[in-house]
């Protein structure tokens, strides 16, 4: 391989991926595009690059749309979630990977049937219904915390590499088992229970379909069904939805631009298979 | 890769009371309605409450394949398989061929990974809105595309051409997360073993099938599980791009959503019970692919 033969294999290689950036890139300048655009503007000339820009689109979007409510809604639902799932799949994680509790085997196994489950969409709505938590934040929380998907599994194939000496260490010390998991799992598994935290924190921000059957009051909206019920108010307003989508992208741009190596090497890491 | 060993610390206590805990939250709000979806498929049941509910034994299913439903339903069928075989086989494919690309010592390669994963963390919403207004009939870049060729369409709004598009956005979102796994497998094979290929005078395509392709295996039946698994229960893009009553874009999901709770807003008495029988049907359908992919792809493996 010399450095004349691997030249021009190189020159096609940034051309291929100009054009993916291109595919993904794209669609972002255009939405910004179009944000910026009047109503008259973007229906007598949609493509073209904007000459006029309208900021005030932004200022109308924020104020009609009450993004701010759904913004803390979203943030406390994917928090929360977020949160009651990992903590679920670390109590049970750790004691199953470690045989601390009789038929580990099968619990493993209960582990990996929790991603086939069938939808249960309708189940839910009636459970909800039942314990009086209907249309609840709590109860939405509840539900989207207890879809842990890969947690448990991801967890329990974890902590298997950590050393079992450590327990044993630990208990000489006199360390219980709940300091044990605050003080030496939890910072140990890290990688693991960050990877598990963002693949429950990406589904909870990205559902609903759960969130428009169990959460029928509109103040309690997570982001999703707010940008998606502004969609439905303001149809063919398309420089003021264009903005009012980039009120939602942004944040989320910015955050991921800081959190992106978490993020991807997160999921890498956890789901390589 | 479970060792049961002796419980070294002194008391059991707060073992017991954290995996309790763990335990009822995920069998409350998880496991029993999800068993409970096939208990009730046999039931009449309504989304209102204080409505006597009846055993019917199997009439919601044997009216899931009545010649009233039949077509609505082979039609969401149809869908749902091509919607998951397609967007499947697209992500896993073009996927692994990204990932090669970006695994050349190109510069920024870490930048381009990020952009490719971007769009999971955009989430559906945000990505529908871009996507309609990309395809907007009346006007946008994907109908300026065709003003070139001399022709137009209503994109979303044209039944032949729905699903396909919101495969085509489906893949557009979804190829990131495949790219980043085959990533990680690619990052795993010894750069020795592309040299002894060069050396043997393999070409670059000889390279990709007899090296890449064998020592990924792992990677691609994770990419193909997690495809199937995803791409037949998802209904969030469909639902966002064209809604949940679209015939074009029908999918046993949204079919689910349509039935269980009237889909257009509004609508309560909806027959749940029946629902629920498309959610069992869903989820028979969902096994015995994945089950037949897993087979296929482990026979591979061990072949290779």
């Amino acid at each position: 391989m010399t450095a004349t033969r691997r030249r021009p294999r190189h020159v096609l290689g940034y051309v291929l991926v100009a054009v993916l950036v291109f595919f993904y890139v794209f669609p972002l300048l255009f939405l910004l595009n179009t944000a910026l655009k009047s109503n008259g503007q973007f229906s007598t000339d949609p493509v073209g690059v904007v000459t006029d820009p309208q900021f005030g689109n932004f200022v109308q979007a924020w104020v009609r749309g009450n993004f701010g409510q759904y913004i803390l809604n979203s943030v406390l639902y994917t928090l929360a979630a977020g949160g009651i799932g990992t903590f679920i799949s670390i109590v049970l994680g750790f004691p199953v990977a470690r045989g601390y509790i009789r038929g580990a085997r099968w619990w493993n196994i209960v582990f990996v049937l929790v991603l086939f489950l069938p939808n249960a969409l309708i189940t839910q709505f009636q459970l909800l219904l039942h314990l009086n938590l209907y249309g609840t934040q709590l109860g939405y929380i509840l539900i989207m915390g207890a879809g842990v998907g890969v947690g448990p599994l991801l967890m329990s194939g974890f902590i298997t590499s950590l050393p079992r000496e450590l327990d044993e260490a630990a208990t000489l010390d006199g360390i219980g088992y709940g300091r044990f998991l605050w003080s030496f799992v939890l910072p140990l598994a890290r990688p693991a229970i960050v990877t598990v935290f963002i693949l429950q924190a990406i589904w909870v921000w990205n559902e609903i379909i759960l969130a428009t059957v169990l959460l029928p009051d509109q103040s309690e909206s997570p982001l999703t069904l707010g940008l998606y019920a502004f969609e439905g108010t303001y149809t063919n307003q398309w420089g003021l939805l264009a903005a009012a989508t980039l009120i939602v992208a942004t944040p989320l741009i910015v955050a991921y631009v800081f959190l992106q190596k978490y993020i991807v090497n997160g999921i890498a890491g956890g789901l390589k298979g | 890769m479970t060792t049961t060993g002796s419980f070294p610390f002194a008391r059991k206590g707060t073992m017991r009371l954290t995996f309790g805990a763990g335990i009822a939250i995920l069998a409350v709000f998880g496991l029993v309605p999800a068993v409970a979806v096939l208990v009730i498929s046999f039931t009449d049941i309504t989304g209102l409450p204080g409505i006597p509910i009846d055993w019917i034994g199997l009439r919601n299913y044997l009216e899931f394949f009545s010649a009233a439903h039949l077509g609505d339903n082979l039609n969401a069928l149809r869908n749902t398989v091509v919607f998951a075989g397609v967007s499947t086989v697209v992500q896993v494919v073009g996927g692994l061929l990204i990932a090669v690309l970006l695994n050349q010592r190109l510069r920024g390669r870490t930048l381009y990974r990020a952009i490719v994963f971007m769009p999971t963390v955009l989430g559906v919403t945000v990505i529908g809105l871009i996507w309609s207004l990309i395809f907007n009939p009346s006007g946008g870049p994907g109908a300026s595309v065709l003003a070139l060729f001399g022709t137009h369409s209503a994109f979303f709004g044209d039944p032949n051409l729905a699903l396909g598009l919101v495969i085509f956005v489906q893949i557009w979102a979804g190829l990131g997360i495949s790219v980043v796994i085959f990533l990680a497998g690619l990052q795993a094979i010894p750069d020795e073993l592309y040299e002894a290929a060069a050396l043997d005078g393999a070409s670059g395509w000889q390279r990709l099938r007899l090296v890449t392709v064998p020592v990924l295996a792992p990677s691609i039946t994770t990419n193909v599980l997690l495809g199937i698994v995803n791409a037949m229960q998802s209904y969030q893009l469909a639902y966002v791009l064209t809604g949940s009553a679209n015939r074009a874009t029908q999918l046993l999901s949204t079919l689910i959503y349509v039935q269980g709770f009237g889909g257009t807003g509004g609508g309560v008495a909806e027959s749940q019970g029946y629902a629920a029988s498309i959610s069992i049907v869903q989820f028979v359908l969902v096994g015995v692919v994945s089950l037949i992919a897993l087979r296929i792809l482990r026979r591979r493996e061990a072949r290779l």
